[in-house]
């Protein structure tokens, strides 16, 4: 088969298509449309899937490479865009409902960035696929314009995104000044056995800060709570978990793969990326504490777990690495079935209150169970899928000997429950519910939140098909790629 | 027939009570069914233990290289036998007392299977990532039995002692890794078998056994509630509803003594010399502070709950003796303490339930309202006490000849321990028995225990007690080659 048949272009094409279908169909029968939209979105996970080790084309080879971490993280990206559509569909849009089509859409186009992201291998083609990602996302924050909070959302992202991408920009030019490249191997063969200059560092210093703002990293934080709880719920969820993971690829490409894998700057940074780490963990565990918006208290509980994930990363050795990849995977599973529940919440309640949760094991026990395990997975506790994570994030600075980053995360993590059990009692513990709604919650979401709840449970009992899925993630080409046993 | 297929039988059992409770068959009915028969599993597996010495489920160790080396294994051998026993028997009695009118009893029954599925996947487990893992299964389910169920401060009492016995997890879980990273990286495995004979054989150095040997103390110890890790545990107890308190004073806790024998005291055994002195420190804090403590209690159920934490503090002796000796009385008294707060804990619910109040000064006169229920109260007590003929006295004393070579002086300190926990015991019964029936049960139309389905839980726990009591090598045989072998340098 071609080469050219790869789920970058076929996601740009199909985002093309549902446009052109929106605006080709007559009015009455634009019904269909959504169902397209998750017929295709589901094609394409299953082809990403089915060719994830496929190279990309010959002419690209110069921009863009297929190992093992692009081959991890392309089905993760589609995956996310398959549950974003599925809860796009059921968004209410009220007057804007004539866009639904471009809302559909610009997912696509998002999610052809983050796939490219996954592949690039210099710097030029980073830039250009972060902006394909960033502009559709600034967007579709802002989609839904007769909300004010949607508008301020998208004008917030907007900024702070356009800050973090001058950060970005800036590093990428004193790269190129420093080095004469902006390849990830010419920069590592050039660099090779010298100690870094000054130019060299400030460059990956800019580089960093405009990653950081990608994962809401402490001190770059502060956007989150506010977009997370403005955006349309399917866009936060896109932003919380698509978006994050995009940056972390990035981290791990550059400083674990790619261009900076040189002890010279990496043992530089290390001590950074530990102190980020820390106070990434500390801020959004308190953070997040008193908290009473679901989709706020989402993006504090992503601000944590993107700090665990610094600090795995932070000890720039294979395992924190593979950690990385394990944790974004236990996070996806954990945290998306929850803004889908989010999503129905705002439905069926007007807002993402938690007290919308008040009484909700008594009045529908599937859903509530399946969010239990979600958030405690969430939080780590075992038998669950996330206790997988946090263990090897202990583990690896155990073995890197990071006992500062080590105490902060052992205590975090239990100040974590404290704040994912509140959910769990206001579901379990009596308390009358303020308001019992006149819709019920539809029966697919039962089905999704115990689907998702029994993955914590299977997946957090028997973790080896994650622990197959880092081993494959860290394999430097899609041929050394170990194959299921 | 393969009999060590038994071993996983004993969480499926449970496990299919939960899954059918949850599809809706009759609550109390199916967790009854559910333990009950989940003690045939239970006489094959010990039938093995009791020929062969131990018996494994579960794939052959392999040195996989693996990033994550998590195996599926189960085993059971003479140390862990009785704690199994333990486990079962007091499911069995706590289900058996729980009722089936309380509310919300679907939610219930599930919440009791789990916590009674945590301590046997964790008494069974080899391989440390489940080990770790089942404990933690009872950990949510306790948080909602104190939370939804319990009485007094609940709220309060279920946030402290889930999140204490959380941050106590994590230390040792951190105690755990560091275990498994002081295995050189070709013989990497979570299987404490395989680890005990590599340290054997290529010992830890001393400084890192005695970090370690902390990190598991401290981590264990706050799941035994020692002090000063302790305080977690009156209050919940005294909060959470009888079968769940029994549950966890009865069986949970034992998970921590259980985790030092198997781990702390044959993997570090260097370290756990050197921090000896610590241990004592605490185990004297545990009897004569939370002895003192207890004196001082005016509610039953707080009184229970003092004394169950101030008796760890013997067994915690028998562990730092260093003599076989020490150790079996240790594991004696883990089945005695267990099964005497248990019967304590149903007491408690029961007088409880009945009388609207625990409050001693309030239940003068019990004994000649409810007759029944004030003998096992005396048994639970007496047991406590450490009365010749039941299971404690057979292990405290062991634990006192022990220790008494290496440690006289907390030999002395823990007789004292006695003598508070008498006086605390004798004061309470006298308060609750004798005496002008009180106003407070007079008003109330206070029955008896009728017939025999509501006196099986206790005549079971009690018989249970009598017969450890005077056969103590029930349990000390089977355990005691397994108790030597981790004594051996």
């Amino acid at each position: 088969m071609s080469r050219w048949i790869c789920p970058e272009v076929l996601l740009v094409l199909t985002g093309v298509i549902l446009i052109l279908a929106d605006a080709l169909i007559p009015a009455g029968k634009k019904g269909w449309l959504p169902r397209l939209a998750i017929l295709l979105s589901s094609v394409l996970f299953g082809i990403t899937v089915w060719q994830s080790g496929q190279p990309m084309p010959e002419a690209w080879a110069n921009l863009f490479i297929t190992d093992g971490l692009s081959s991890v993280f392309k089905p993760f990206f589609v995956l996310c865009l398959v549950g974003v559509t599925l809860i796009s569909v059921r968004y209410p849009m009220g007057r804007e409902e004539t866009v639904r089509a471009e809302f559909l859409a610009l997912p696509f186009f998002s999610t052809a960035g983050l796939c490219l992201l996954a592949s690039a291998r210099d710097f030029l083609a980073i830039f250009v696929a972060l902006e394909l990602v960033a502009i559709s996302l600034y967007l579709l924050a802002a989609f839904h314009r007769t909300r004010v909070a949607s508008l301020e959302a998208g004008m917030k992202l907007l900024v702070m995104g356009g800050l973090s991408t001058g950060f970005l920009v800036m590093g990428i030019a004193w790269l190129y000044a420093a080095t004469g490249s902006t390849e990830f191997t010419r920069i590592i063969l050039e660099q090779a056995g010298r100690p870094a200059s000054a130019g060299l560092l400030l460059a990956i210093g800019l580089i960093l800060t405009g990653l950081a703002f990608k994962i809401a990293a402490v001190p770059f934080h502060a956007w989150a709570p506010d977009v997370y709880e403005g955006a349309p719920t399917p866009i936060t969820a896109f932003l919380a978990i698509a978006s994050k993971a995009a940056g972390f690829v990035l981290l791990l490409r550059i400083f674990g793969f790619g261009a900076f894998a040189l002890d010279s700057v990496g043992w530089i940074f290390r001590p950074i990326f530990l102190t980020m780490g820390i106070a990434t963990v500390t801020l959004g565990t308190l953070a997040a504490l008193p908290q009473r918006n679901l989709k706020r208290y989402l993006a504090y509980s992503g601000i944590a777990h993107a700090g665990y994930m610094l600090l795995a990363l932070g000890t720039l050795g294979e395992s924190g690495m593979g950690t990385v990849v394990g944790y974004l995977w236990a996070y996806l599973l954990a945290t998306f079935p929850v803004f889908i529940f989010v999503q129905e919440l705002e439905r069926v309640h007007g807002s993402a209150d938690v007290r919308h949760l008040d009484g909700l094991g008594q009045r529908d026990p599937g859903p509530a169970l399946g969010l239990t395990l979600c958030f405690l997975s969430m939080a780590g506790l075992p038998p669950l899928l996330g206790f997988s994570a946090k263990l090897s994030v202990f583990t690896t600075l155990w073995s890197a000997g990071e006992i500062p980053g080590l105490v902060v995360g052992v205590i975090m993590a239990v100040v974590g429950l404290g704040f994912y059990l509140v959910p769990i009692r206001a579901m379990y513990w009596e308390r009358e519910p303020d308001t019992v709604p006149a819709q019920r919650f539809p029966s697919f979401l039962v089905w999704i939140l115990l689907l998702a709840g029994a993955a914590q449970l299977v997946l957090g009992f028997q973790p080896r098909p994650l622990v197959r899925l880092v081993e494959r993630s860290l394999a430097p080409t899609v041929t050394g790629i170990p194959q299921e046993k | 027939m393969n009999l060590s297929l038994a071993l996983p039988l004993l969480l499926v059992v449970p496990l299919l009570g939960v899954v059918a409770i949850a599809l809706g068959s009759a609550p109390r009915k199916t967790a009854l069914w559910a333990s009950w028969i989940n003690l045939i599993p239970g006489f094959l597996v010990s039938g093995v233990v009791l020929r062969q010495g131990e018996v494994l489920y579960g794939p052959e160790v392999t040195n996989l290289r693996e990033v994550f080396p998590v195996q599926f294994r189960l085993g059971l051998d003479g140390l862990s036998l009785p704690l199994l026993w333990l486990t079962l028997v007091v499911t069995v009695a706590a289900i058996g007392v729980a009722r089936a009118d309380v509310k919300r009893a679907k939610e219930y029954f599930l919440c009791l299977l789990l916590v009674g599925l945590g301590g046997l996947g964790a008494f069974l487990s080899v391989d440390l990532f489940y080990f770790f893992s089942f404990h933690e299964v009872a950990l949510i389910p306790s948080f909602l039995l104190i939370g939804i169920w319990g009485q007094g401060d609940r709220t309060g009492a279920a946030w402290r002692m889930t999140l204490y016995l959380v941050l106590g997890s994590l230390v040792l879980l951190v105690g755990l890794i560091g275990l498994v990273w002081a295995v050189p990286e070709t013989a990497r495995t979570l299987d404490w078998r395989v680890l005990t004979e590599t340290f054997r054989a290529q010992p830890i150095p001393a400084t890192q056994q005695t970090w370690l040997a902390i990190l598991l103390l401290v981590g264990f110890g706050t799941l035994v509630s020692l002090v000063p890790f302790h305080s977690w545990a009156p209050g919940g107890y005294a909060s959470a509803p009888a079968p769940a308190a029994m549950l966890h004073a009865g069986v949970l806790k034992k998970f921590g003594i259980y985790g030092l024998l198997r781990l702390a005291l044959p993997l570090t055994p260097l370290g756990w010399k050197e921090v000896s002195w610590i241990v004592g420190l605490m185990l004297a804090g545990n009897l004569l502070y939370l002895g003192l403590a207890s004196l001082a209690q005016r509610d039953f159920r707080w009184l229970l709950g003092f004394s169950s934490a101030m008796h760890m503090g013997t067994i915690f002796l028998g562990l730092i003796g260093g003599t076989v000796l020490g150790l079996g009385g240790a594991l004696v008294l883990m089945v005695g303490h267990g099964l005497s707060a248990a019967l304590g804990f149903a007491v408690a619910g029961e007088v409880g339930q009945r009388a609207g109040t625990t409050w001693m000064q309030d239940l003068g006169g019990l004994a000649k309202k409810t007759p029944k229920l004030w003998f096992y109260l005396m048994i639970a007590g007496m047991a406590s006490i450490g009365l010749p003929g039941l299971a404690n006295f057979a292990g405290e004393i062991l634990i006192f000849f022990g220790a008494w070579s290496d440690h006289p002086f907390l030999v002395a300190i823990a007789a004292w321990g006695v003598v508070l926990s008498s006086v605390a015991m004798l004061r309470a019964i006298r308060s609750i028995a004798t005496g002008p029936v009180s106003s407070a049960l007079e008003a109330k139309q206070t029955g008896d225990l009728t017939g025999i389905r509501e006196v099986w839980p206790f005549a079971l726990l009690t018989a249970l007690l009598f017969l450890v009591g005077l056969a103590p090598n029930l349990i000390l045989g089977p355990a005691r080659p397994v108790l030597e072998r981790l004594l051996q340098p």
